[in-house]
């Protein structure tokens, strides 16, 4: 099949069917991973920008191995090394980018809509790494490619995202992602914290976050930032805890374990209980080696349009 | 002896809006029959012929004092006030020193009430901490540590923010606000109503603005989050307006009125002095009516005299120094009786709803608020016809400074019985 999308800009803008192509191929390089010394050919020749304006390690050096291992030159262009700082308009240092004739563009930004922007006059791939409180595909990707080899089946599948749903562009693309393979999502956590609107995710809030989990499969809790406390969102980590976090392994009646999942990096003991997070149901470290897979997938289709490799 | 029988009383059913003429009998705290000509031997009798029988009277609004300032009042002196007045629970104000703000003061607070054990105490936990209107507290931990409501009472919350945030947050833990409203910065330095007492007075004002204006914004996020919201100590005609326009857009919102300005204007201040300096202030006749009208209405749900005592060296002297608060608990009844009961306002069974059955509803007390077999046997009994004079020094309460003082009333309570216990009764 012929892939059609010049860039990966959003979960949004994909068919269940595309999002299986891109899981079948991060399937075979997840396998391939555990493999050494590795080193592929397929895309040598080829220039990919890590542009990161807002500050991310797992995301930035999962892009940067992805690109290595697929044999790319790959160029990292952090917010302290850019213009910007000297007075550069953003529009002028993209532009200055454009000029650089390179492959590809990894973005992170803070804005909701920079990808798109971007994209509108830029002449080479872009990958959207994260933007503000929209979309984060790779992300939702990879979270896809961790619960399909964990041998769940997306038509049977309930997955119950837990936290700050208002700000999290992993719960927007997650849940987009999930209802295109045919799961349910259930949101929950503090009211404060679940936007009105959120219909539109087709997800269903449900109150309490005990109710949430008893419901789901998979329980999938969000990172909570520091300044939501600050911001009046809710009153303190030791009440978030109480309420809204993790502490025990979620069971089935049936006596099955719950997935435990989180986009990473991990407050311990705010989130999820620190004795969770390891777990043998967790599935967070290996959320982080899909992540690699997919991206090279995601870069092996994007540049060579989805020919066979 | 554990069991109690009630002999002879008409019972104020206030859950099925029915007076019946029948007996009730208690054991070891729940009410186990009601029906007419119950006989047991081994029960202590109450001969209830001719006065009325009703659900345990819960008063949402007090302040005990306690923890900090007991020179004005505390848990006990406080809690015989109560049972004295015919309550058998109240609902106490987390505006003490420190305010109760954290789940390990409330739990404190509670285990000393436990242990004073005259009334059924309940708190309210502060809505920020500190009562300083600026970080929301543990709602959670507070309500599983026993907190019923929240409330920065005496204090007004002027961050709009933390007041939306509160409202949508506290939905999770589907515990009621309680609003004092005052807009501080129109309210200033004001001492009473505006108008022409305080301009022959001399005294600063307290616009109705103060209060009306920010019931308007809360009543706007109240709606806009679906909270439970509860506007204490209504006291002007364009409030019960508001509030009932956003009750009919289905804003889960209402409020309570104390006896003192249902009847009381402004005028009392030239009469009382400073023992009428109450906040909000008493306010004109025009506002007592639509109040009354307000109860008839539903607007206000709850009746709660906002008991505020203060030592006499607060209230003494300069009037723009006296401390603002009227000393009511003992006589809160008698005084609702003149202000509704004897104007025709409303009926013993409204009565009953207004200061038993809805404030139990509005705390979560399943167990209190209805006479009914299976209840807990919280029971006051009211003489509603003979007349006694209000003697202020006769309080037990340590706050003396009362303006009605020498006032014929009647409706007073002849016996508190609280978790089957009678705790006061008259021979």
């Amino acid at each position: 099949m012929k892939w059609k999308h010049k860039h990966l800009l959003g979960i949004d803008q994909l068919s269940g069917e595309e999002i299986r192509i891109l899981l079948e191929k991060g399937n075979q390089y997840r396998e391939w991973l555990e493999q050494s010394p590795k080193q592929l050919t397929r895309l040598s020749g080829y220039y990919l920008i890590n542009l990161f304006f807002e500050a991310s390690t797992r995301t930035r050096v999962s892009f940067e191995m992805a690109g290595k291992l697929l044999g790319m030159e790959v160029v990292n262009f952090t917010n302290e090394l850019s213009s910007l700082n000297k007075g550069e308009s953003f529009r002028d240092t993209v532009r200055t980018l454009a000029r650089m004739k390179v492959d590809a563009l990894v973005i992170r930004h803070r804005s909701s809509g920079i990808p798109i922007y971007i994209s509108q006059f830029l002449p080479f791939h872009i990958i959207n790494a994260g933007d503000g409180m929209r979309e984060h595909p790779t992300q939702a990707l990879l979270d896809l490619l961790t619960m399909e080899r964990d041998g769940i089946d997306f038509t049977r599948n309930t997955v119950a995202i837990i936290g700050d749903i208002l700000h999290s562009r992993v719960a927007r693309s997650l849940s987009i992602g999930l209802k295109k393979l045919g799961s349910q999502v259930i949101f929950s956590g503090p009211p404060t914290l679940i936007p009105k609107g959120i219909e539109v995710l087709e997800g269903q809030v449900v109150y309490p976050v005990e109710e949430a989990i008893r419901q789901a499969d998979v329980v999938y809790l969000l990172r909570i930032q520091k300044e939501r406390q600050e911001a009046g969102f809710f009153p303190s980590a030791k009440e978030y805890a109480s309420f809204f976090g993790l502490k025990e392994k979620p069971k089935d009646p049936d006596g099955r374990w719950k997935k435990i999942m989180h986009p990473g990096p991990v407050n311990r003991g705010l989130e999820i209980d620190s004795s969770l997070v390891e777990e043998e149901n967790s599935l967070i470290e290996e959320q982080v080696s899909c992540g690699l897979a997919i991206r090279m997938a995601v870069l092996e289709t994007l540049i060579l349009g989805g020919a066979n490799g | 002896m554990n069991k109690v029988l009630i002999k002879n009383g008409t019972l104020i059913l206030p859950q099925s809006n029915r007076t019946i003429e029948a007996d009730v009998l208690i054991d070891d705290g729940v009410i186990v029959q009601i029906e007419p000509g119950i006989n047991d031997g081994k029960a202590e009798r109450i001969n209830a012929s001719g006065y009325l029988v009703g659900p345990g009277l819960i008063n949402l609004h007090v302040h005990f004092r306690e923890p900090g300032e007991e020179k004005k009042e505390d848990l006990f002196s406080g809690s015989r006030a109560a049972v004295k007045g015919g309550f058998t629970s109240v609902l106490c104000m987390p505006n003490t020193r420190p305010p109760i703000d954290s789940p390990l003061l409330i739990s404190c607070f509670l285990s000393r009430a436990r242990e004073v054990g005259l009334v059924n105490v309940f708190s309210a936990a502060a809505i920020s901490l500190g009562l300083e209107g600026k970080a929301m507290t543990d709602v959670g931990l507070l309500k599983n540590a026993g907190a019923k409501a929240l409330s920065d009472d005496g204090k007004c919350v002027k961050d709009s923010r933390l007041l939306y945030r509160l409202m949508t947050y506290s939905r999770y833990f589907h515990i009621p606000i309680i609003l004092h409203e005052e807009d501080i910065d129109i309210a200033g330095e004001g001492q009473v109503n505006e108008g022409s007492v305080a301009v022959k007075l001399g005294y600063r004002s307290l616009p109705k603005a103060a209060e009306d204006s920010m019931i308007a914004r809360d009543l706007v996020l109240a709606q806009s989050t679906g909270a439970t919201v509860h506007f204490t100590h209504l006291s002007t005609a364009l409030s019960v307006k508001l509030i009932e326009w956003f009750q009919n857009q289905g804003a889960k919102v209402a409020a309570d009125v104390t006896p003192h300005h249902l009847l009381l204007d402004d005028q009392s201040i030239i009469q009382y002095g400073s023992r009428a300096k109450v906040k909000p202030p008493l306010r004109d006749q025009t506002d007592i009516v639509a109040l009354k009208e307000g109860i008839q209405r539903g607007v206000i749900r709850i009746l709660a005299s906002d008991h505020a005592p203060h030592a006499n060296e607060d209230k003494e002297g300069d009037f723009n120094e006296a401390a603002f608060g009227i000393s009511n608990l003992e006589i809160a009844v008698p005084l609702y009786v003149k202000a509704l009961i004897e104007d025709e306002i409303i009926n013993w069974l409204d009565f009953w709803k207004l200061l038993s059955f809805n404030p139990a509803q509005f705390l979560g007390l399943t167990k209190k608020g209805s006479l009914e077999t299976g209840m807990d046997a919280d029971i006051t009994i009211l003489d509603p016809d003979t007349h006694h004079e209000v003697k202020v020094n006769e309080f037990v309460s340590k706050g003396k400074n009362c303006p009605f003082d020498g006032w014929q009333l009647k409706g007073w309570p002849v016996a508190t019985i609280v978790n089957g216990k009678i705790m006061m009764r008259h021979s």
